[in-house]
């Protein structure tokens, strides 16, 4: 029903994390709109793994990301978290460099916390080095992963496409094969 | 702008931010930034996601008619490519906290501006080819130059666009360079797809130094670190030469090299063509945004059967 409809037409916004390869961490990619999680991981395979390499994606509802600068950490002093309550478990991201790059904050591990700032804190301890300029923390209960028994379905299928990559095209000279009769 | 002076906090914050960009770094979503910052960010990456959007048009009108499966399919990759750009560049506007719905609804009732470059029409199957050299070949040369900015997550999505277009750009050479020494009536519609697509590729790098208010500003934020006649005096010596090469001929006659600065020199443009388009009079501005709507509403059915699926299997919110 139209009456029923959210304002946002798109959807909720839902973050992705991309990973490469078994060996490297899950690296935030940027976000999709999307009514759920299937949905998201779909949407997200259509934006963000569209060629090689990928092996696993996950999604959270970007609401459910807590996210610190290492300008926020500093200027809030001192830095409160919740106490007590009983502990959650928590995804930690970082990014640690200024340099250009394609992703944003890498996966680094876990903590366990009962809060999200309480898990910064905790992450700020677990992972000194090197120093983080911002933070991600994730409940671990609001990430869905792509099924790992289907990697093969979702993401071979890119390899196979060469034709979207630039290396296929070579080198392309426009003097070398130069037409007879042609001005030079 | 207000002319009221900012507040000792602000200006220490400013001078803070100033720094930052001063020291080569990123600027990242939660960072104190000036209002004026995040506004012409919002502005700029806006105009940027609907020109990938709207660029799916004119070559997606060509991908039933491609002549071979091979051509085909390059092409379909390449228009799936500037959707997932425009989602690339809607992502990095709403982390300065824009709506992807307002940005759509701008967009939608003609209140937001895109690329003056995709109102001009696709005539023929070498206007793909064209496309992909020149016009991905100058939207290249910007995104370059914008990867540099000091604003964290629209330089990471032009670092990713870079990566992808020059796949765009290399299979619209290649197509060029293969129809320009190819039969008598490939090197004619070549020649004419060049003739139309000259002068436009120019034109998108944006108004002339003089005419571009806000490039200063932009410049010392660490926005744009080129102005718009730079990339468009790179844009020009990168391709002048190969399409000369191929045997082409470029529709300038006062188009030479200039021994003393290195560089292809090229005659005035026609901005009153540039500012005609810009302003809704180019030759496809209304069907561009009627074709934009439809699919939005043809859409419509979609969102509301997603939403409802959703709101049974997770509960209503």
């Amino acid at each position: 029903m139209a009456g029923r409809a959210p304002r946002d037409g798109q959807g909720p916004r839902w973050e992705v994390f991309k990973q490469d390869a078994s060996d490297k961490p899950h690296q935030a990619v940027g976000s999709v709109h999307a009514a759920d999680p299937e949905h998201a991981l779909l949407m997200a395979r259509s934006v963000h793994a569209r060629r090689p390499a990928a092996v696993s994606l996950w999604v959270a509802p970007a609401d459910a990301v807590f996210a610190v600068t290492e300008e926020e950490l500093h200027a809030t002093a001192p830095w409160t978290v919740e106490e007590g309550g009983s502990s959650r478990r928590f995804l930690v991201f970082r990014k640690t460099s200024h340099r250009r790059a394609m992703t944003f904050v890498d996966h680094v591990g876990v903590v366990d916390a009962p809060g999200p700032r309480a898990a910064v804190a905790a992450a700020v301890d677990a992972f000194p080095e090197p120093p983080a300029l911002t933070w991600w923390v994730v409940p671990a209960d609001d990430v869905v992963a792509s099924p790992e028994d289907e990697a093969d379905a979702w993401f071979a299928p890119a390899r196979d496409k060469t034709y979207k990559q630039q290396s296929a095209y070579g080198l392309l000279a426009p003097g070398k094969h130069k037409r007879a009769g042609g001005s030079s | 702008m207000s002319q009221r002076a900012p507040a000792p906090d602000d200006r220490q914050r400013l001078e803070a931010f100033e720094a930052r960009i001063a020291r080569g770094e990123k600027i990242e979503p939660g960072d104190w930034m000036p209002e004026a910052y995040r506004r012409q960010l919002v502005r700029m990456i806006g105009q940027h996601a609907h020109s990938e959007v709207v660029g799916m048009l004119p070559e997606g009108f060509w991908i039933t008619r491609a002549p071979s499966l091979r051509r085909k399919l390059i092409l379909i990759a390449k228009v799936q490519d500037e959707a997932g750009h425009g989602q690339y560049l809607y992502h990095a506007a709403e982390t300065l906290g824009a709506s992807r719905d307002e940005l759509l609804d701008a967009l939608l009732a003609g209140r937001a501006k895109y690329s003056s470059v995709f109102n001009y029409p696709t005539l023929s199957w070498a206007d793909v080819g064209m496309i992909g050299w020149l016009v991905d070949g100058a939207a290249i040369r910007n995104q370059l130059m914008l990867a540099q900015c000091s604003y964290g997550p629209y330089s990471r999505a032009m670092v990713r666009i870079c990566a992808e277009e020059t796949f765009h750009h290399k299979q619209g050479k290649e197509m060029v360079l293969t129809y320009a020494r190819g039969s008598a009536r490939q090197r004619a519609m070549t020649q004419d797809a060049l003739d139309r697509w000259w002068w436009p590729s120019l034109m998108m790098l944006g108004p002339h130094d003089g005419d571009s208010p806000n490039t200063p500003q932009l410049a010392r934020w660490g926005i744009k670190t080129k102005t718009n006649d730079q990339v468009r005096q790179e844009f020009v010596d990168e391709h002048a030469p190969e399409l000369m090469e191929a045997g082409l001929a470029l529709p300038d006659p006062e188009l030479a090299f200039d021994a003393s600065s290195g560089h292809w020199l090229h005659g005035p443009i026609d901005w009153d063509e540039f500012w005609s388009v810009v302003k809704g009079h180019g030759p496809l501005n209304a069907e561009r945004l009627a074709a934009r709507r439809k699919a939005h509403e043809d859409g419509a059915w979609v969102r509301e059967a997603m939403a409802a699926h959703s709101a049974r299997t997770q509960g209503a919110p």
